[in-house]
């Protein structure tokens, strides 16, 4: 009785949302995991930072639902024959959240801060290559770069990291507080450790939008809560659920769970500059010892799809290339050429921040052990990890990248030699020409063939073993209309709207 | 008691509060992991780590940071800005106190309603059934992890009755219900431990002075159980249980933090370990002095109020 009133009432809200259509107003209650790291976007790299700023900034151009570069605040872009001048054109009428114009002049501010070394911001990789920035008029923002890169459109969309942010913020010191941009919200309160609330920007550039007047992103850090929350209905949304629970909450007729390939890569990381892991096949023998699937199962509960390559399938740029089936024979065989036959002690270090990383370690802790390998976890706290790792003080880390769209965002700024976030200290010159050859490439299917070569070779080196693709899952209540899970993690609002 | 003796337990808490901060100024340096590194994450280059800890002033010596960060205090109440959010500790401490201490307070009132019914209940028949109840009860409680009956009452009362909301605060001026049920979850979660804890020493100073002369010279003299037990033996158990009420109130402000953490509760607890996780030093520093000045009055409380249970003692 009780499934055919939920497919009555099923039927009944599908004819409602057809009739109603977009409803203007109410506040949508979100349950986010975490705090946000300060919110100047130059400064952050917090996920949960990026995640709020995305309803703030705008960037000159957005991804699409599929990945692809489409226009947002520039309309339009052209990029010259010798691929060295990238040209925007800005819409006309656009406002920031205080009522002020923007020009190509605000854009200017914006980058140069970034790239500026006063600023001590990490994001500026992102402009790695860009020499000038210039606005030749109020609506045109011309950036020159020092060598092609095919990849530079795909960096200006990437997160709102690279949003168009107004002076006034980091003249009057708020800018880690209260970024102004020209997003559909504008940050209205922020308490660190219980919420973070948006409201509707009046001056959005976007007709009609927002519908919600108001987000309150309330921070409850433990999964199990986020989950009751959800079902109790105080929550609207949920960053992520347990797992584990997600089968039950498939099965309810007020929840919808969303999911979908994130394009991230989980993958412990392996310091090359050590004995005896700069040998590459003691890299490749760990690689050999571990059962993917298991590790994918365990991990994640299943959410998530095993891979030895960084490239999720979901992707135009996948290749498919798996040499490391589950092979312990191999693994010594390759251990024995490398002259550690009798085994070693070996370190992993995972972080408490992230629960699945201690699980990874625990796997392939027991993975190692037939080879002798005794292996010792290190669970830090974030902030002791992040010192750990980014001072080389390991020999295996458990990580995710994330928000990877180019191929280049998968291999050049973790891969290429002497790379501030290339932490493994890899170095193989002809990953390093193959790098610069697909930035210097334009063409598409020679593109493609250049970094299938450059993942062919990081997965044989093994610098990073990796393991899966994780799905990006979300789930709400069914009153919540028009939201998507992204590939690329972001959480957009700005169409979202509740059918009360 | 004289006035003396106030003017010298003020100057007490004033030395203690000296001494807190300067400990924990002096203890976070050594801690791994910096603030900086904290906010740039994995994306942090070693320019950016330098530029972002001067900006900060993290590369001043740390007697300099100690007295500007004292300076500010004491000369204009201010706690100095947050070094992850930028954000003014001042203003967020003091929009946090009273909901730490709202919850505190929520929690001992629960505490006590368990624990003086059961532990006078228990104590005047040792042995009995409601006896092995009680300490049943009171060996549960202790047992309990508070976050996970947190979690637990928000499955039940929460997700599958929907009779209160799973987290979340709203301040009493929003209305009383509203107010009520919002603090009742975290409340019974940390007044429920505490009760336990308090039920055995309720208990035992019960036992106590039951078995003491005067209360089986006030028996002899005819006097009915009744008087006994509330006129006699409860008002002298009363300074032991003031002494350990007080003592649990400032456990209370430690065991809210876990339970402000699983309630999303806008207090100085999920404050205070936020900026721990994120080497946060002036944030934690502000929280810790405020748990210690209020550890501190309450200390000061509880010894007063053993004047007004027991006139006969003099301070001086």
């Amino acid at each position: 009785m009780r499934k055919i009133l939920g497919i009555a009432l099923a039927a009944g809200l599908a004819l409602t949302t057809v009739a109603a259509a977009q409803q203007q107003g109410g506040t949508l209650v979100a349950a986010w995991a975490q705090d946000p790291v300060g919110l100047d976007p130059h400064i952050t790299s917090a996920r949960s930072s990026i995640q709020v700023l995305e309803n703030v900034l705008d960037t000159l151009v957005s991804l699409d639902q599929d990945q692809n570069v489409v226009p947002s605040l520039a309309e339009s872009w052209t990029v010259s024959d010798d691929g060295l001048t990238w040209t925007f054109t800005l819409r006309d009428g656009l406002m920031f959240s205080n009522g002020r114009a923007v020009t190509a002049e605000d854009a200017v501010f914006t980058y140069s801060r970034m790239l500026d070394p006063a600023t001590g911001s990490g994001q500026a990789y992102l402009l790695a290559g860009v020499t000038s920035v210039e606005a030749p008029d109020d609506s045109t923002v011309a950036f020159t770069l020092d060598s092609p890169n095919p990849a530079f459109l795909s960096k200006l969309a990437s997160s709102k990291v690279v949003g168009v942010i107004a002076r006034e913020s980091v003249e009057d010191g708020t800018i880690n507080t209260n970024p102004i941009g020209t997003g559909p919200f504008v940050i209205a309160d922020f308490q660190p450790g219980v919420s973070v609330t948006l409201e509707r920007n009046p001056h959005y550039w976007q007709e009609g939008l927002p519908y919600l007047d108001a987000v309150e992103l309330r921070i409850i850090t433990d999964e199990s809560v986020r989950r009751s929350a959800l079902v109790a209905g105080d929550v609207d949304w949920a960053i992520s659920i347990p797992a584990q629970s997600i089968d039950e909450l498939k099965d309810r007729d007020d929840v919808v769970v969303d999911e979908v390939p994130a394009g991230a890569y989980w993958y412990i990381g392996v310091n090359t500059t050590v004995e005896p892991l700069d040998d590459a096949r003691v890299r490749q023998a760990i690689s050999y010892a571990i059962n993917r699937d298991e590790i994918a199962a365990v991990a994640t509960f299943g959410t998530a799809v095993a891979t030895q390559d960084p490239i999720p399938a979901s992707s135009a740029w996948a290749t498919d290339y798996a040499p490391y089936t589950q092979d312990l024979e191999r693994a010594r065989e390759l251990l024995a050429e490398a002259g550690v036959a009798d085994g070693f002690e070996l370190q992993i270090m995972p972080t408490t921040q992230y629960e699945e990383s201690v699980r990874i370690a625990q796997m392939l802790q027991a993975s190692l052990a037939p080879l002798n390998i005794t292996a010792s976890i290190n669970t830090l706290e974030w902030a002791q990890w992040l010192e750990e790792q980014g001072d080389g003080n390991y020999q295996t880390f458990v990580c995710s990248w994330n928000g990877n769209i180019d191929p280049d965002d998968f291999f050049y700024a973790q891969h290429r030699t002497g790379e501030v976030f290339n932490f493994t200290g890899y170095s193989n010159a002809t990953v390093d020409e193959l790098l610069a050859e697909g930035r210097g490439t334009a063409d598409a299917a020679e593109r493609q063939d250049v970094y299938a070569q450059i993942n062919r070779l990081i997965v044989d080196e093994a610098p990073y073993i990796y393991l899966y693709n994780p799905l990006e899952i979300n789930a709400y209540r069914t009153d919540v209309m028009n939201y998507a899970a992204r590939p690329d993690q972001a959480i957009r609002f700005v169409e979202t709207w509740l059918d009360r | 008691m004289n006035l003396r003796y106030l003017l010298q337990r003020l100057g007490t808490l004033l030395l203690v509060l000296i001494g807190v901060s300067i400990l924990t100024f002096a203890v976070m340096p050594l801690v791994p992991g910096s603030p900086a590194r904290v906010r740039l994450g994995v994306q942090a280059t070693p320019e950016a780590v330098a530029v972002l800890e001067q900006q900060l002033g993290l590369d001043r010596p740390l007697s300099t940071q100690y007295f500007s960060w004292i300076g500010g205090i004491v000369t204009r109440g201010d706690f100095g800005l947050s070094l992850i959010s930028s954000q003014n500790i001042s203003r967020e401490v003091s929009r946090r106190l009273p909901a730490t201490l709202q919850l505190a307070f929520a929690a001992l009132l629960i505490g006590l309603l368990i624990a003086l019914p059961a532990g006078i209940a228990a104590a005047l028949k040792p042995g009995s059934t409601r006896d092995l109840g009680a300490s049943v009860f009171s060996q549960l409680g202790v047992s309990v992890p508070d976050f996970w009956l947190g979690i637990l009452l928000i499955m039940v009362f929460a997700e599958m009755l929907g009779w209160l909301p799973s987290t979340g605060y709203v301040p009493i001026s929003q209305g009383f219900w509203p107010w009520f049920s919002h603090l009742l979850l975290p409340a019974v979660s940390a007044g429920l431990v505490s009760g336990a804890i308090m039920t055995r020493f309720v208990r035992s100073a019960m036992l106590e002075v039951l078995g003491q002369d005067y209360v089986r010279t006030a028996r002899a003299k005819g006097l009915s159980e009744r008087t006994v037990t509330w006129k006699h033996a409860l008002r002298n158990a009363a300074i032991s249980i003031a002494t350990i009420v007080g003592l649990q109130m400032a456990t209370l402000l430690s065991a809210v933090v876990v339970v402000e953490i699983i309630f999303s509760w806008p207090g100085l607890g999920s404050m205070a370990l936020n900026a721990t996780l994120q080497r946060d030093y002036p944030v934690l520093q502000a929280a810790l002095l405020l748990f210690a000045a209020t550890f501190a009055v309450i200390n000061l409380l509880t010894d007063l109020s053993y004047l007004l249970l027991n006139p006969a003692l003099e301070y001086g």
